[in-house]
């Protein structure tokens, strides 16, 4: 234990590491402050340079650059009402009601400190359940991965913000992206239409990209470019956050135990952590009448939410290679590039590496403090950027990013065509993250259901025997039925009160 | 681009229904009951299955209304600019420009063609010539310098190539 920790020290204290988190951190910072520009972007766009460093130095690339953008993102929420990523978007009035009373250094100190503790809580979630559930997991056969990840993707299409029946859709679309390609249980070419770039199937990351990146610049081509930031002097951002903390303890510690509950949830993250526990807040608040005029609880305990979230989406990602969020779902692609596999023996064999990834998470959020107090006060300035400088900067970092990753245009292609395909989903409210997740998972439910069958030799019956897969069986279907079954609520309930009242 | 929900659902019972049938006429995998097929097939299946349901509108209940942020007072009087027929067609010019670049990257050269990627994205987000052309120039060569300098990306040299 002693000696692992002594030796993740080792892994991260390289000027390497450090550089690369120093400069992730900034970054970071500066793309979740910008309206429009997501964490999940910020990560998707780091992922070629990832490509150069060592796998650690990848790592905490990622790490940083997520923890700080959701931060981030509060900044254009309090002072501009626009949220910089979708996590701020729950309390982004809130925080401007704030700012519209004076309490600017208030709303943004609550939104540094509270995402600090939060994304500190996540990690130790982190160190404490992935340890034991790896030791659940190493007994996994075919049939448990199989309906755990059935169960990742239904959760995915659950929790999304629409209806259940296009999330299904949007992960079948993603699930059926992944077939593409000659690595399937036959190794033939499937869906390739005879065009070669095709053979090696989909890669997800440019899919990430142009869902994410291109996607945001076609919206940013028809919507209004939002106001510019009035510049003004903060007062001490730190002061009475300790007070805060003292008087909010009870609502910090759920909102980090519900974001890291729903962070390990695959597919939902850190927006819904935050829609979550604001409404949470509100319910259970002493005075729920001020919330909306500028009252800090929400904050408090939204805030302490989204960052939580950001840590724990790594448990089922690390485990089992299913993303818990979208970030993570881009974390397990630069995983595998480096060698470091998801699964339950990552945790004996590359120990250190699983201590390195908690330490860097702790040294992310710590860094968070100072970086994030100096970015408030910069923040002025950085929104001043108009968006016609940011957005082609962006379109170039899509192109050469792109192509970058197997050093082949047709990445470029991928990622127009994915930009298209983002944008036309998102539109008609077909959520995005669902076909996200069926891209990433689609090779392993493939491998873990075909070979299910194969062991069962076409009977049915196995994939019920063991009761684990039993459990993660029903729990899987019932997620499946549920949107059928409300619907079918909804029909017959109209019935019986229309006759109820005739009688 | 929102349409109708039956239009989306119609194509997605199309997808699914050609995605079942393409994974049927998979050659199976000698001696072995299941094979490349039975993926697609189910998925295709699923899919053609959630198509329908959107056609029936189930689920429809459970969408949230995009939720508009009022802007203050003083900002309202300020009116988008009036959507002609082909002003939802913009949204296409980041993709087309994608292609653009994958065809004209390796003739042009990296440097030119992202700086008419560059020019062409910033004035169609409302930048003034004297913004757009110097952030064209000099962006490709901030690119290049990340990417191509420092992280040894291949970038297509073309017709004018790098000093470094």
């Amino acid at each position: 234990m002693l000696k692992t920790l002594i030796d993740a020290f080792a892994l991260i204290s390289t000027w390497e590491v450090i550089i690369a988190m120093f400069a992730a951190s900034v970054y970071g910072l500066v793309i979740g402050s910008l309206p429009g520009l997501s964490a999940t972007m910020a990560t998707a766009l780091l992922v070629p340079v990832t490509f150069y460093l060592s796998p650690i130095a990848a790592i905490a690339t990622i790490v940083a650059a997520s923890s700080m953008a959701i931060f981030s993102g509060d900044i254009p929420g309090a002072l501009l009402r626009i949220p910089g990523t979708p996590a701020s978007a729950a309390y982004a009035d809130e925080a401007y009601a704030m700012t519209r009373k004076g309490q600017a250094e208030l709303a943004l100190g609550a939104g540094v400190w509270f995402s600090a503790v939060g994304g500190i809580a996540g990690v130790l979630s982190l160190m404490i359940l992935a340890p034991p559930l790896a030791e659940i997991a190493l007994s996994f056969s075919t049939f448990e991965y199989f309906w755990l990840a059935l169960l990742g993707l239904m959760c995915a299409t659950l929790v999304a913000r629409s209806s259940p029946v296009k999330a299904i859709a949007g992960m079948f679309i993603g699930l059926l992206v992944s077939c593409i390609g000659i690595e399937n249980p036959g190794g033939v070419p499937r869906f390739t239409f005879g065009i070669t770039d095709l053979f090696g199937g989909i890669e997800p990351i440019p899919a990430l990209v142009g869902v994410f990146a291109v996607a945001q610049v076609m919206r940013a081509m028809l919507t209004p470019e939002p106001p510019p930031l009035p510049r003004r002097k903060f007062g001490s951002i730190m002061a009475g956050q300790w007070k805060l903390t003292r008087k909010y303890h009870w609502q910090m510690t759920r909102g980090n135990i519900v974001g890291i509950i729903i962070g390990v949830l695959p597919g939902a993250g850190a927006d819904m952590a935050a829609w979550v526990s604001y409404a949470m807040s509100k319910r259970f608040s002493k005075e729920p009448e001020k919330f909306g005029t500028g009252h800090v609880e929400g904050l408090v305990e939204a805030g302490a939410s989204n960052n939580a979230s950001i840590a724990s989406g790594w448990v089922p990602s690390l485990l089992f290679g299913i993303p818990g969020d979208t970030i993570a779902a881009i974390a397990i692609g630069v995983l595998y590039m480096k060698g470091l596999n998801p699964g339950p023996t990552l945790f004996t064999e590359k120990a250190s590496s699983m201590y390195a990834i908690y330490l860097m998470f702790i040294i992310a959020n710590i860094l968070m403090i100072p970086l994030g107090i100096a970015m408030i006060r910069v923040a002025a300035y950085i929104l001043l950027a108009p968006r016609s400088t940011v957005m082609p900067i962006i379109m170039l970092c899509c192109a050469v990013g792109s192509f970058a990753i197997g050093n082949n245009m047709f990445g470029v292609v991928t990622v127009a065509a994915f930009g298209v395909i983002g944008y036309v989903m998102e539109a008609n409210g077909y959520p995005v993250a669902a076909m996200v997740l069926g891209i990433v998972m689609g090779t392993m439910v493939e491998q873990a259901f075909v070979t299910s069958l194969i062991k069962s030799d076409g009977s049915i019956l196995p994939f019920f025997e063991r009761p684990v897969a039993a459990i993660l069986a029903a729990m899987a279907i019932g997620a499946l039925l549920w949107p059928v079954m409300v619907w079918v609520w909804r029909k017959v309930k109209p019935v019986q009160t229309a006759a109820a009242t005739s009688r | 681009m929102r349409l109708p929900d039956s239009v989306t659902g119609s194509f997605l019972v199309v997808l699914g229904v050609a995605a079942a049938y393409g994974g049927w006429i998979l050659p199976p995998v000698p001696g072995q009951p299941v094979g490349p097929n039975v993926f697609p097939l189910v998925i295709g299946t699923g899919l053609a299955l959630c198509g329908l349901a959107i056609v029936f509108g189930i689920g429809h209940s459970f969408e949230e209304e995009e939720e508009l942020i009022p802007l203050e007072d003083g900002q309202a009087a300020v009116a988008p600019p009036p959507p002609g027929k082909l002003y939802g067609l913009r949204a296409l010019l980041p993709p087309a420009l994608l292609l653009f670049y994958v065809f004209a990257a390796d003739r042009l050269g990296f440097i030119i063609t992202a700086a008419i990627m560059v020019y062409i994205t910033s004035t169609a987000l409302g930048a003034k010539w004297k913004l757009a052309l110097p952030l064209a120039a000099l962006s490709p060569f901030a690119i290049h310098l990340i990417f191509g300098k420092l992280l040894r990306v291949p970038l297509p040299a073309g017709l004018l190539p790098t000093p470094w």
